[in-house]
């Protein structure tokens, strides 16, 4: 059985609403009802219902097997009671003419087209004399047969001699466990695959072990009213895993949505890099192109995102220049050449034009930062990064070097190492050769540490306008130090 | 095979801008850096440029200096050299012609009209 394929098929159909689904459900509650009753028109027309309703539930057609099951038997038991297997319908209801419309015991298990009530039926109505064994009602199978099942009159005529015996009675709600084994099988092989959540409803194989007890025990020979409060527990359970399926369908939508954000993210990542000049060449937009479809990217989300990409990188190659912009003869005619080096034609240069300018604004000159560091990488990555955020940056190898260099440049930061090589001050000594300095002791001082400088500079007296931050410097928090220092520095002048 | 220019400058931000623009021209070209004339003449011999653009105030050794010795080295005579300054007077013009320079380029910087200048002296095209 290809459960695999058959649900696939389900979940290519169209959404069906929460509201659909409930009023499936209450149809199927209804079909059960009058089943009980023996009315397996109405039954069926309540299934019918549900099948229009949501065409993805299951459990429809597990009811149309129970119905023809149940109808086969009470057909059977009229005539020839005694060969009946234990039909579980009330008495007292009166049965419908057996002429009308007989019900083929095997379904179609394609799952759209609900069953008539008019529908021709390849099987004739069984003889009185059939003490021929019916066949049981074929299990619930969700993928369609290749073949149309051939009529039951076209099965190798029993030899008349031979008195059959009855077939063992088949218990009945293993034709709903049938039913529901399939995407039971399914759901199961999904959780083995996924990551076991936790979950409020029952493990699904606990149901199949119960609902395997029940049919045992019915075939047993349970009494009749048992097995009512069996089935309708049965019921509540298949609520309940067709709950338990929501969640996993639930579950997987969203992986799928998390596994989309990370191929967004790689393949986001790669335009970056072929894009950081300006337009990649024709081999890279080709690598880029296969790297979507192999992350199964949508093309349109693809050049959604090579948009975003370019007019990006732009946008930071203009800020860069912008950073640059004394030492170039003409803006505005650089601005345009990179216009032409990252093919930003002009309506994607106005629509983000607003963009640009309030990044420009924002990158006006913030103030000088005195940067001393012996490292020189260090000392240029970061001065590279707090230029282009705007700063003037001062570079001093070492606290000795920053003193030659801190009356002529009046910085409005210090951005420190604590420790230098070559016998220099270290970086607290050199905070507090400027806290002796009236003129420089209130310059916001944030010293730069290793992970296990910080328990030392925690504990030590640092003062409203000095903070520290952990290497690597995280730019997002070195501005809030930077920001929350300049803020003790004005309180501190607004005092004096 | 890649071209390689020499690039002379003490000024960080000069040489960064230098090196955006090249690496925006899509150019085949490795760029190598010094900081002062001294540098400079040291690997225009251990690099043999195919262009070198030279600052001419620059600490150490200048550009004044540097390009006189390169002119005289044997190995790195034939390569041209750009002055690549903030000098614009006519006589600064004429001085830097003098010493052997091949143009006198006056900065600030003009991105397309240096690339021009390099393609000219690489004899490349711009990528289209």
């Amino acid at each position: 059985m290809n459960n695999k394929a058959a649900n696939t098929a389900r979940a290519g159909t169209a959404p069906v609403s929460q509201k659909d689904k409930e009023a499936a459900k209450q149809c199927l509650i209804l079909a059960d009802k009058f089943l009980k009753e023996g009315d397996f028109d109405r039954a069926r027309d309540e299934v019918s219902k549900a099948q229009k309703l949501d065409p993805s539930n299951p459990y429809a057609y597990a009811f149309l097997d129970r119905i023809a099951y149940f109808e086969e038997q009470k057909k059977k038991a009229a005539p020839q009671p005694a060969a009946a297997p234990p039909a579980h319908v009330e008495p007292k209801v009166p049965s419908p003419p057996v002429s009308e419309s007989p019900r083929p015991a095997v379904k179609p298990s394609s799952p759209s087209p609900p069953v008539a009530k008019a529908s021709p039926a390849p099987a004739p109505a069984p003889a009185p004399s059939a003490a021929k064994p019916t066949p049981p009602p074929k299990p619930f199978s969700p993928e369609p047969p290749k073949t149309p099942a051939p009529p039951v009159q076209e099965k190798k005529p029993e030899p008349p001699k031979e008195q059959p015996k009855p077939p063992p009675p088949k218990p009945k709600p293993e034709s709903m466990m049938e039913a529901t084994r399939p995407v039971i099988a399914d759901v199961l092989a999904a959780r083995s695959k996924e990551p076991k959540k936790p979950s409020s409803t029952p493990a699904i194989a606990d149901v199949l072990e119960q609902m395997s007890q029940a049919s045992a025990h019915h075939a047993a020979g349970a009494p009749k009213g048992d097995f009512d409060v069996k089935l309708d527990e049965m019921r509540r359970q298949i609520e309940m895993l067709t709950k338990a399926l929501d969640q996993e369908r639930k579950v997987r939508e969203e992986m799928n949505q998390q596994q989309l954000k990370g191929a967004i993210k790689q393949l986001r990542t790669a335009m970056e890099k072929a894009w950081v000049n300006g337009v990649p060449k024709d081999h890279e937009l080709v690598e880029l192109h296969d790297m979507a479809v192999a992350l199964g990217i949508p093309e349109d989300m693809e050049q959604t995102l090579n948009r975003e990409v370019k007019l990006d990188m732009y946008s930071r190659a203009v800020k860069e220049v912008v950073a640059k912009q004394k030492l170039l003869r003409n803006s505005s005619r650089t601005l345009e050449w990179l216009r032409k080096v990252y093919k930003v034609t002009m309506d994607e240069y106005l629509e983000y034009e607003s963009q640009f300018l309030m990044d420009l604004v924002a990158d006006q000159y913030k103030g000088t930062i005195l940067l001393v560091s012996g490292n020189e990488k260090i000392a240029r990555d970061l001065g590279t990064r707090l230029k282009s955020g705007g700063y003037a940056v001062v570079n001093a190898t070492s606290p000795e070097n920053a003193l030659e260099k801190i009356e002529k440049i009046n910085p409005h930061y210090i951005l420190c190492d604590m420790e230098f090589s070559g016998g220099s001050l270290s970086g607290i000594k050199f905070l507090h050769v400027l806290r002796a300095n009236s003129k420089f002791n209130y310059i916001p001082f944030i010293l730069m540490c290793e992970t296990n400088e910080m328990t030392q500079l925690k504990s030590s007296e640092l003062r409203p306008t000095e903070g520290f931050v952990e290497k690597p410097i995280d730019m997002d928090n070195l501005n809030v130090t930077m920001n929350e220092k300049l803020m003790a520095f004005r309180q501190y002048l607004s005092s004096i | 095979m890649s071209k390689v220019i020499l690039l002379a400058e003490d000024d960080e931000d000069n040489r960064d801008l230098v090196q955006f623009v090249l690496m925006r021209s899509k150019m085949d070209i490795e760029l190598v850096v010094a900081e002062n004339g001294e540098e400079a003449v040291k690997l225009a011999k251990e690099r043999n440029p195919n262009l070198i653009l030279m600052d001419m105030q620059m600490p150490v050794m200048d550009g004044w200096t540097a390009v006189p010795l390169l002119k005289k080295d044997d190995q790195t005579k034939e390569i041209p050299v750009i002055a690549f300054t903030a000098q614009a007077k006519p006589e600064d013009r004429a001085r830097t012609h003098e010493i052997g320079c091949v143009e006198h380029y006056t900065k600030p910087m003009d991105p397309e009209e240096l690339l021009a200048l390099i393609q000219k002296y690489l004899n490349m095209q711009a990528p289209a």
